[in-house]
């Protein structure tokens, strides 16, 4: 009863569009092929994409050079694994999952709480997010493939009311089973992922048609409890429900001078690289902010300042343009589906890739408080670059498996 | 850019943003635009609302995007493009660092040559800064150095030598403690072995007077050349420098002192060196060449030790310190200068130790520190008469013919204020240059008596201050006593407790005055240049100890110390004939004795003794005297304290240091008994 199957709506675009029909016809040879590939593939997504690994690449290679711990290899490996992800995400049609949501909750639960299993959960940086794979002894991240579960969870279940939510208790279900992964991931602690599953979340339930004043009512709420929360951790004798790291990312957000050695100085010395980069940039191997070591976690969470600091203005202008260029190009593409599933997995993954961009980018350049997040498919790490680019698979499989004319 | 600034303005996108969304939707209650009719199509209903609303939820979607895509440029264009300089100079700063590289100390040479100061490579244990927060380092250190932890973590923290400095823990470390350090380099983390120059003084105390000590600089030294820093050329002192104290160390210290050096390097996070940028030579300070004449020095200070052992072998064991002081009256170079008690400026290299400093200080070591020559005030005793002779033939008192009657025991002022001369029996029938000769205070007792009941009662006085008494010569060392020459109104003003008739000026403070006794005080160095004086017939010239400064390139000097007259005296040509006379007389006819130690030189000599008397103590004897007497180059002047009668030891002194000059050592053994003063 809870997740109601009355109405499917996959079903419906291929019999409206009938006319939906540019790899018919009778073209031969080359200009065939050609075609046939952008049948399958979503090229103006996949383009994009591919750069920007390409990129990525070429940015981990000039941090191998200086930092140890930026293996160019295992950055490599990462991308060949997710590469195979992504095509077998590409292969499966998706539409096979829509109405397995029970399934998917149930997936999405095990992936947070896999790292908490004795034995086999591993932790680092203050948090227990990471479990080890057995045999290969890999270390992965399952809250990264939790966004992507997360929001093929949600599109599942804000399909089901075909663009328009009536009653207040369907929007209660859908806000409530968004905080079940929510507050999984915050028991990591991992408030940066949780973050992201409850941004991308949240905007799969309002495309899905919920009441803008329910919304705004919602919104209204956690922003309200928000401030409570923060308010109560600084205040003495209340509880402290933030930990004091994130308190004082929070204190050197509005005011970096607070503390030059610890978060203030990580973000100062990220601004220092981005602002020195110039127009140009250093150029590979002539940073000097991460290159001696000044700007912490250059291969990681702050690989954009390393990324601005080498490539300039010129580099980060590439950088938000082939981002802006395959947030668009899956914009079109929710726009051109008609499966009410397609389009909010593709509003999921596109306010996913936005809110990673806004964050890890924003946090670079003292726009946003510091948060571990990895820029997606730039950033070193596995866990991060796989579930991407399954992300990517599922973009190109909404296009593989879209309702083709006849 | 103000974080507050940055989040109004998000805030601001972030609301246009919300209000573009909610215009687009406008009048509707969901963020879609539904014309009526929900009925999907699905349900075979023939209105698209569905696709319509998803369409405008999509369009939220790509301004959501579009505006973070937006946000992100700008901020990425101000700060990539406007604000760039301002972050290239702060990335600048994080990774170069400054280093300063000590600049060597400039030599001092004797006038021949001989290096009495010069520098010596020593090793200092250096720390980072951290090893004051690790107690076990600390005190391991501690142990090694026989240093006090304290003392070690105080160095470390001192601040004066630059943040980003390795401090200097301990110089002069030995061998022992080096290899200790480098065969354990796990045990001392942060901490280094530097090689460093240190100053070395090869004669040990030869000299020492002149040539002063050197130390770490004073939190006074430190503030000003902070102060100067701005001015180009000053020198900026760090903690861990060397700094001239006393003596040239001190007067010449911005001769001596070299320039730091700068080396800008490229430093990672941790502060390790990657590579080297620009630099800028350290200047080594300049080399001085001194006036003093290392072997004429020596003998001065043998001379000096030699005379107080022997005035302490008859028994008089209060006798433990004196001067000794030559220079060239055409030139006003300094030839030697002695002061006994002395010290070693070795001692003072690296920091003195407290024991040391307060054992130098002390007043039972004798103030070895004290440079007795330029700063050891006396009664300049029977020295003073040929300026009193001088006074008396000014203003009247006397003249080439006076004559006087001695007869040991004085009643100018009456019975009841008789005065002694020094030779109880009476000297006879004397003139004035038989009372220069002979020193006989009964002439100058009549001199006084006449002062005082003159016109010019204070005639001796302006006499004596004309020859420089009572202010400083201006010699080229630190911390040089003016003297006191007494009269009326100084006695008025000093004795300010006592009665009115204990602080007038009496007829006695004049014959005292008279004779070089009571409250007159004066300094070797101002009586030298009083016997200078009367051997050029008045042109005294400036003493001084630095000769030249060389050059740093070739045997060449790029600066000569030009000789000044430091005062002109005119008296009457027929007054230096008699004075002149008188002098030469004191050597080969006051007393056969002394007659006899310079008898034995080929050059002629002038002098004068002097018996300086405190109540309570054993006089201090002086002798001065200039060679050769026809044509005078030298003046030579000691000054033993508590050593008796300047005929039975000062004169010594004078007779070895004018030997050592020609070459000509003392070969009698003859003994003044004859108590001449």
């Amino acid at each position: 009863m809870l997740f109601r199957r009355d109405m499917i709506p996959e079903g419906i675009g291929e019999k409206a569009h009938t006319t939906f029909s540019r790899g018919s016809g009778s073209a031969k040879g080359a200009r065939m092929s050609s075609l046939g590939i952008s049948q399958i593939v979503f090229l103006p997504q996949l383009v994009p994409t591919i750069m920007l690994v390409i990129f990525g690449t070429l940015v981990i290679w000039s941090a191998s050079l200086t930092i140890p711990e930026a293996s160019f290899m295992r950055h490599l490996f990462g991308i060949f694994l997710g590469t195979i992800a992504g095509y077998a995400v590409w292969r499966y049609d998706y539409r096979t999952i829509s109405n397995l949501s029970t399934a998917l909750l149930i997936a999405d639960m095990v992936l947070m709480l896999l790292p908490k299993v004795p034995g086999f959960g591993y932790s680092a940086m203050g948090m227990t997010g990471w479990i080890r794979i057995p045999l290969i002894g890999l270390r992965f991240q399952p809250s990264e493939l939790a966004k992507l579960v997360t929001i093929l969870l949600m599109a599942s279940l804000g399909a089901e009311y075909n663009g328009r939510i009536e009653t207040l208790l369907d929007y209660v279900k859908l806000c409530g089973i968004l905080t079940i992964p929510f507050l999984l991931i915050l028991t990591q602690p991992d408030l940066g992922t949780g973050l992201i599953v409850l941004v991308s979340g949240a905007s799969i339930i309002i495309c899905s048609g919920a009441p803008r004043s329910w919304v705004l009512v919602t919104i209204g709420m956690v922003v309200l409890g928000a401030t409570l929360v923060v308010v109560t951790s600084l205040t003495p004798g209340l509880p402290h429900i933030l930990k004091q790291y994130q308190l004082n990312r929070l204190i050197v957000f509005v005011d970096p001078s607070v503390d030059p050695t610890g978060d203030g100085y990580n973000l100062q010395q990220a601004k220092i690289a981005v602002g020195s980069g110039g127009f140009f940039g250093k150029g590979i191997g002539n940073a000097t902010q991460s290159g001696s070591g000044f700007l912490p976690e250059a291969h990681t969470d702050f690989v954009f300042a390393l990324m601005a600091e080498e490539f300039g203005f010129v580099g980060s202008t590439l950088l938000l343009g082939l981002f802006g260029w395959m947030l668009f190009a899956s914009i079109s593409l929710a726009q051109r589906v008609d499966s009410p599933f397609a389009k909010l997995i593709l509003v999921g993954i596109v306010t996913m890739w936005s809110f990673q961009l806004l964050q890890n980018v924003g946090m670079c350049i003292g726009l946003m408080p510091i948060t571990g997040i990895p820029l997606p498919f730039i950033s070193f790490g596995s866990s991060s670059m796989i579930s991407q680019l399954m992300s990517v698979g599922m973009v190109q499989s909404i296009w593989r498996h879209r309702p083709k004319a006849a | 850019m103000d974080p507050i600034v940055v989040i109004a303005t998000l805030l601001a996108i972030v609301l246009v943003a919300l209000v573009l969304v909610v215009l687009i939707n406008r009048g509707e209650a969901r963020f879609t635009f539904d014309i009526g009719g929900a009925t999907p199509r699905a349900s075979g209903g023939g209105d698209n609302s569905t696709e319509k609303g998803f369409k405008n939820r999509l369009t939220g979607l790509s301004i959501f995007s579009g505006s973070i895509i937006g946000v992100l440029f700008t901020k990425l264009w101000s700060m990539q493009l406007v604000s760039v300089d301002e972050y290239t100079q702060q990335a600048e700063l994080n990774r170069t660092r400054t280093i300063s590289t000590a600049a060597p100390r400039g030599r001092i040479l004797d006038r021949n040559g001989v290096e009495l100061v010069t520098n010596r490579p020593s090793l200092v244990v250096v720390a980072n800064t951290e090893v004051a927060d690790n107690d076990v380092e600390v005190q391991l250190l501690a142990n090694i150095l026989g240093m006090p932890p304290v003392a070690v973590r105080r160095k470390i923290q001192d601040q004066t030598e630059g943040a980003q400095s390795l401090r200097t823990v301990s110089v002069d470390v030995s061998r022992r403690v080096v290899s200790y350090i480098e065969e354990h380099q796990y045990l001392f983390d942060g901490i280094d072995v530097e090689e460093r120059a240190q100053r070395h003084y090869p004669l040990g105390s030869r000299c020492a007077h002149v040539l002063g000590y050197t130390g770490s600089p004073t939190q006074e030294q430190l503030a000003a050349s902070r102060e100067q820093e701005d001015e180009s050329g000053s020198i900026v002192y760090e903690s861990g420098d060397t700094v001239g104290q006393a003596g040239i160390e001190y007067q010449y210290e911005s001769v001596l002192q070299g320039i730091r050096g700068e080396q800008t390097v490229y430093v990672d996070a941790d502060g390790n060196v990657l590579d080297y940028a620009t630099s800028i030579e350290a200047q080594s300070g300049s080399d001085i060449v001194l006036t003093i004449d290392a072997k004429v020095q020596e003998a001065a200070e043998q001379a000096l030790l030699d005379a107080i052992a022997r005035v302490r072998k008859k028994g008089n064991s209060a006798c433990n310190s004196g001067s000794a002081f030559c220079m060239d009256v055409t030139n006003g170079e300094v030839i030697c200068l002695a002061s006994y008690p002395t010290f070693s400026p070795n001692d003072f290299v690296g920091g003195i130790s407290n024991d040391d400093w307060e054992n130098l200080s002390s007043e039972e070591s004798g103030n070895p520190l004290m440079n007795r020559v330029i700063a050891g005030q006396y009664p300049s005793a029977s020295t003073i008469k040929p300026l009193s002779t001088f006074a008396a033939l000014n203003y009247g008192i006397a003249s080439s013919e006076s004559g006087y009657d001695c007869t040991g025991f004085w009643t100018g002022f009456g019975k009841e204020y008789g005065q002694y001369c020094w030779q109880h029996d009476g000297h006879g029938w004397v003139n004035l240059r038989e009372g220069i000769v002979y020193s006989c205070d009964t002439v100058f007792y009549e001199i006084g008596k006449g002062f005082y009941y003159s016109d010019n009662p204070e005639g001796l006085q302006e006499t004596y201050r004309r020859w420089g008494l009572g202010s400083s010569m201006g010699i080229d060392l630190p911390a040089e006593s003016s003297g006191r020459v007494p009269d009326a109104e100084w006695k008025w003003n000093y004795f300010t407790y006592a009665d009115e008739f204990a602080r007038s000026w009496q007829g006695g403070d004049t014959t005292n005055l008279v004779i070089g006794q009571g409250d007159l005080l004066v300094t070797p160095l101002q009586m030298a240049c009083v016997y200078a004086g009367i051997a050029t017939r008045g042109t005294i010239m400036r003493p001084h100890v630095l000769k030249s400064v060389s050059s740093h390139v070739g045997d060449g000097s790029v600066m000569d110390y030009v000789g000044e007259v430091a005062r002109e005296v005119e008296e009457q040509e027929s007054s230096y004939d008699l004075v002149l006379d008188g002098l030469r007389g004191v050597i080969y006819e006051e007393s056969e004795a002394q007659a006899s130690h310079f008898t034995n030189m080929s050059e002629l000599v002038s002098g004068k003794t002097g018996t300086a008397e405190r109540s309570g103590e054993e006089p201090t004897g002086w002798f001065i005297a200039f060679v050769p007497a026809d044509d005078p180059q030298y003046v030579v002047a000691s000054c033993v304290e508590q050593g008796g009668f300047g005929s039975d030891c000062a004169m010594y002194v004078v007779r070895d240091i004018m030997g050592a000059i020609y070459d000509e050592p003392d070969t009698s053994t003859a003994v003044d008994t004859s108590g001449v003063r």
